[in-house]
């Protein structure tokens, strides 16, 4: 694996040009384009906002920052996810015709995802900045949003390795691009981006289970990488409150550390096994696609 | 003489699944596995070639000429045998593959010499040769959608040749382009050869095989047929293709 990974560094110019040429096609070459692509997002915030906060009556203080800080990494994770399914394919061409390293191309589709992430983080900082602290007094920036390069080094690590294995399935079962967007549909509402993973703890109360499994499941619950990460982010980002679900007080649980070790080291582990899957298949590709 | 290209014995065979469409949830439904079927394209060639030599290969449609290309570019590994390459490939690519619609000529010639495996440093030091060679400095910052034809093969080839590579690959892409530039190209293609460049090409041409390469090899099912003077080479592939025909019209 070592071996690999300095051949690709060796090609990080190539890396480099495909994250460019990623971002400029979708800003069109313009800071408006940057501006325009937040527009998705937005309409997504509003809408969520609209249905969690005034329909199902969840109530968090400044709820959409509060969607705002899971949301961001969410899209993060699905946009870099669909846009690697159909990356090999969608560069058949090149790889029947050239040498590079393969694992390139679902990387540049992580990276300028990234950035795209790291592009709509500063909105965001300025979001919270002029809107939340200046206008509604409300919380800064705060101490613990120093965590955001471990959150962020992790979830790139744990979507290269995803991004491999489903950018190296879709070339051998077409497919795995559909299956993804439901998946990502499913796992969207799994994960705690609309509401906040305490009210997971609250619903497994209700089990009809002995007492003792319900801490345990909880753990298990939060220590999946992205259930893990988009607590994290919203808790290092944005002060921990309580909420209120229709009158009901639900306690706001501190970050558990623990739980995030054990995704960090998962996130860590899938990085490398997608990229040995990807490897292992990655000079089939230019016979299949 | 140091071979620059070093094919040992060298077998390729392809796995390629039975049915078109290949679905993952029939895969995990069923655990089926798909039926494949194989094909020999190559089989135990022994090929080197020196610095200097430009080698024409020759052969029918599915004898392992473009396999054996691939095999060469690192693009397809071999089932069996070794293969050595010293020195960097440049590929001579379709027209309009590896070049972004959407990108301007400049970001182009960024992107492609990427492609090939060089730094951005490299690139620019190279790029005013690429430009002019390309004939395109009027049209350099407009988007390569809006080129014609011509102006993405003289893109495509400035990038490939200009990069300064040890070995040239060429697939069937040097038919297009009008007189004046096909002109350029071989007399760039000399000076190439004439600097120790090592060059293999696949083409249907026989005379462009006859007159620019050095050496001609036919390749027939996988199998080294001849060897040697394109001339010869060419003769003899024609007078076997020629004998075919007989055979199947009787």
């Amino acid at each position: 694996m070592f071996a690999e990974i300095r051949e690709l560094l060796r090609y990080k110019d190539l890396v480099k040009q495909l994250v460019k040429r990623d971002l400029k096609i979708r800003y069109k070459n313009s800071v408006l384009g940057f501006f325009w692509s937040l527009l998705n997002p937005l309409i997504q915030v509003a809408t969520i906002t609209i249905v969690v906060k005034y329909i199902l009556g969840l109530e968090i203080a400044n709820y959409s920052a509060y969607l705002l800080a899971a949301y961001l990494p969410w899209a993060f994770f699905q946009m870099a996810l669909l846009d690697s399914s159909q990356i090999l394919i969608a560069h058949r061409d090149l790889l029947r015709k050239v040498y590079f390293p393969r694992e390139a191309l679902p990387l540049s589709a992580v990276l300028s995802n990234l950035v795209h992430f790291a592009l709509a983080l500063v909105v965001f900082f300025a979001y919270i900045i002029f809107y939340i602290h200046l206008i509604l007094h409300g919380s800064g920036i705060l101490v613990t949003a120093l965590w955001l390069p471990i959150l962020i080094l992790l979830q790139t690590l744990l979507l290269i390795g995803l991004t491999c294995i489903v950018s190296c399935l879709n070339v051998f079962y077409e497919d795995t691009k559909y299956i993804l967007a439901v998946l990502l549909n499913v796992f969207f509402y799994l994960t705690p981006v609309m509401y906040p993973a305490e009210l997971i703890r609250v619903w497994l109360q209700k089990w009809n289970i002995p007492e003792v499994y319900k801490p345990i499941l909880y753990k298990a619950y939060l220590m999946l990488p992205m259930n893990a990460l988009t607590d994290a982010y919203r808790k290092t980002l944005l002060p921990i409150t309580n909420l209120r679900l229709r009158g009901a007080e639900v306690q706001a649980l501190p970050l558990d550390y623990v739980a995030l070790a054990g995704a960090g080291i998962l996130c860590i582990l899938v990085g490398i096994i997608g990229y040995a899957f990807f490897n292992k298949r990655k000079w089939i590709f230019a016979e299949r696609v | 003489m140091c071979s620059t290209i070093d094919l040992q014995s060298v077998t390729k065979v392809f796995e390629l699944p039975c049915e078109k469409q290949t679905s993952l949830k029939a895969a995990v439904l069923s655990f089926r596995k798909i039926p494949m079927r194989t094909l020999v394209a190559l089989d135990n060639v022994t090929l080197s070639m020196r610095r200097g030599e430009t080698v024409a290969i020759v052969g029918r449609n599915g004898s392992g000429k473009s396999t054996l290309l691939r095999i060469i570019a690192r693009v397809y590994r071999q089932t069996a045998g070794t293969v050595s390459v010293n020195g960097r490939i440049s590929t001579l690519l379709d027209v309009g593959a590896g070049i972004e619609p959407e990108l301007t000529g400049r970001e182009n010639i960024y992107f492609n010499g990427a492609i090939m495996g060089l730094t951005s440093k490299e690139i620019q030091s190279k790029f005013d040769r690429i430009v002019a060679f390309a004939e395109l400095d009027k049209f350099i910052d407009a988007p390569a959608k809006t080129y014609s034809n011509g102006m993405l093969l003289r893109l495509g080839f400035a990038v490939a040749v200009e990069t300064d590579p040890d070995i040239l690959l060429v697939d069937e892409a040097l038919a297009v382009g009008d007189a004046a530039f096909q002109e350029k190209c071989h007399r760039r293609i000399r000076e190439f050869q004439e600097n120790g460049g090592t060059i293999v090409l696949v083409t249907h041409n026989l005379n462009v095989a006859s007159e620019v390469a050095t050496r001609a090899v036919w390749l027939d099912s996988g199998v080294v047929r001849a060897d040697g003077n394109p001339s010869e080479v060419v003769q003899h592939y024609l007078i076997a293709a020629h004998q075919d025909q007989e055979e199947s019209s009787n």
